[in-house]
């Protein structure tokens, strides 16, 4: 790694204006933990991060909101997410996530917030919260916007935030009546990035399917919900016949790639695999109450 | 590049210290000029734990630290284990139950088994596997150490009741 300006910013408005420049050498460090690997790895060579700590306390709160859903704050670190009682009643499928996420100590340390403006496509919070029906408030020199979780990706490696904008918090709707589960596949080693990731909500009345959200990360270039695939199960009786109906749909609209983790066939194949595991394994979790 | 360097203050093991760190300095490169040689880079990723050290109390990997941001903190290293001269319970256990063979990846687990104990100090083996799979040895010495974690736990509560 070679030298760069460390600002340490108190306020998230002293943030923004340190992060708002063309250059895009200067980004924000807030577990730093994604970030540091590019650095060491050369891939990135900042010239300005802007640490993110002195703010934390302010936007770091973990809570349910009256309505049944929660609320994120950025800077919340993924165990302070784990651990949190109202995240375990509201939203059990993300605490059940993380103990395949990385590792104690990178879970100590990495942000909700920094785990989604990354951009990577391998994490597994994305499909997580946004098959949650996730949303984050962003705040940048023009003001806050609401950005969806599963429209916040762009590419690969790449969001739809500008230079100068930080997601503020995580926003989860009421999850009452929907039964979620997330399913990843690594083809490597149990600790690899995964191959496959695949996250599925739904909501059941009088046993029919009445909506859901089927998101696959890893084996595509970004984030991708799958319409086709939420478009077979709707009315359907949960089931065999209705998850290989929404799992060939799932694997004939996603657009996966090859890397060293599988070809984009083998991952076409996994994906018709794990989206009907996911979707029995979230009716067996069940809805939350 | 300008200088970069900076003078930070912290509380190493206890004891208050002064350093003058560039920017790109990570926590284990500055454990080294305090002679501290426990906590060892090895993958560099934070995947295999062997440079586990604590932050204000909480299990980091010291390669992904930024050395300029334990300004102001608090950071304790296996060194600290055997302060009083005797070595700590979970490190006479891993000799006890010869949990090591090359011994390198060894300070990031006793550290990583603190932490375990001080959570949750009577783990199952599905809760000891969970808490230390993100800490790699490549003597796969991984039965002893299980087994050393268990030891380390059984003496701790009775060391307690007593």
């Amino acid at each position: 790694m070679r030298g760069f300006e460390l600002v340490h910013p108190a306020s998230l408005g002293e943030a923004i204006k340190l992060l708002d420049t063309d250059d895009p050498t200067v980004r924000p460090f807030s577990g730093g933990t994604a970030l540091m690997l590019m650095m060491k790895a050369g891939v990135f060579q900042p010239s300005r991060l802007v640490d993110l700590g002195g703010i934390e306390p302010e936007h770091a709160a973990v809570e349910a909101t009256g309505d049944g859903g929660l609320k994120l704050g950025a800077m919340a670190t993924l165990a302070q997410v784990e651990r949190s009682a109202d995240v375990m009643r509201v939203a059990p499928v993300i605490p059940r996530a993380m103990k395949r996420l990385a590792n104690v100590r990178v879970r100590n340390v990495a942000r909700i917030g920094g785990n989604l403006a990354h951009g990577d496509p391998h994490m597994d919070l994305p499909p997580v919260l946004s098959s949650l029906g996730g949303e984050v408030a962003v705040t940048g020199p023009a003001g806050e916007r609401r950005i969806a979780i599963e429209s916040l990706f762009s590419g690969y490696y790449e969001t739809v935030l500008s230079q100068g904008e930080l997601i503020r918090q995580v926003i989860l709707p009421p999850q009452r009546g929907w039964a979620s589960a997330y399913m990843k596949c690594t083809t490597r080693s149990a600790d690899d990035w995964p191959a496959l990731g695949v996250a599925v909500s739904l909501k059941l009345t009088d046993g029919a399917v009445q909506d859901s959200r089927i998101m696959v990360s890893a084996a595509t270039e970004k984030l991708t919900r799958l319409a086709a695939a939420e478009a077979a199960l709707e009315g359907a009786q949960p089931g065999e016949a209705a998850f290989a109906r929404a799992a060939d749909a799932a694997a004939t609209e996603a657009e996966t790639i090859d890397d060293a983790r599988g070809s984009a066939e083998y991952k076409t194949e996994l994906l018709r695999v794990y989206v009907k595991r996911a979707l029995a394994e979230a009716v067996r979790n069940g809805a939350v109450q | 590049m300008d200088d970069t360097s900076r003078q930070i203050r912290f509380t190493l093991n206890g004891r208050p210290v002064t350093a003058r760190v560039e920017s790109h300095l990570d926590l284990v490169d500055l454990l080294r000029r305090f002679d501290l040689f426990g906590a060892r880079e090895s993958c560099g990723q934070g995947l295999c734990g062997c440079c586990t050290v604590l932050v204000d109390g909480v299990a980091v990997s010291g390669c992904l630290t930024l050395a300029q941001l334990v300004d102001g903190r608090s950071v304790t290293t296996v060194e600290s284990l055997d302060e009083g001269g005797a070595l700590s319970p979970v490190q006479q256990a891993f000799i006890d139950e010869g949990a090591f063979q090359c011994g390198f990846c060894t300070p990031g687990f006793v550290m990583m088994t603190h932490e375990l104990l001080k959570e949750n100090p009577d783990p199952d083996e599905a809760a000891i596997r969970d808490y230390l799979a993100g800490n790699l040895c490549r003597c796969a010495a991984y039965p002893e150490i299980i087994r050393a974690v268990q030891t380390a736990a059984t003496r701790m509560k009775t060391a307690q009741a007593a």
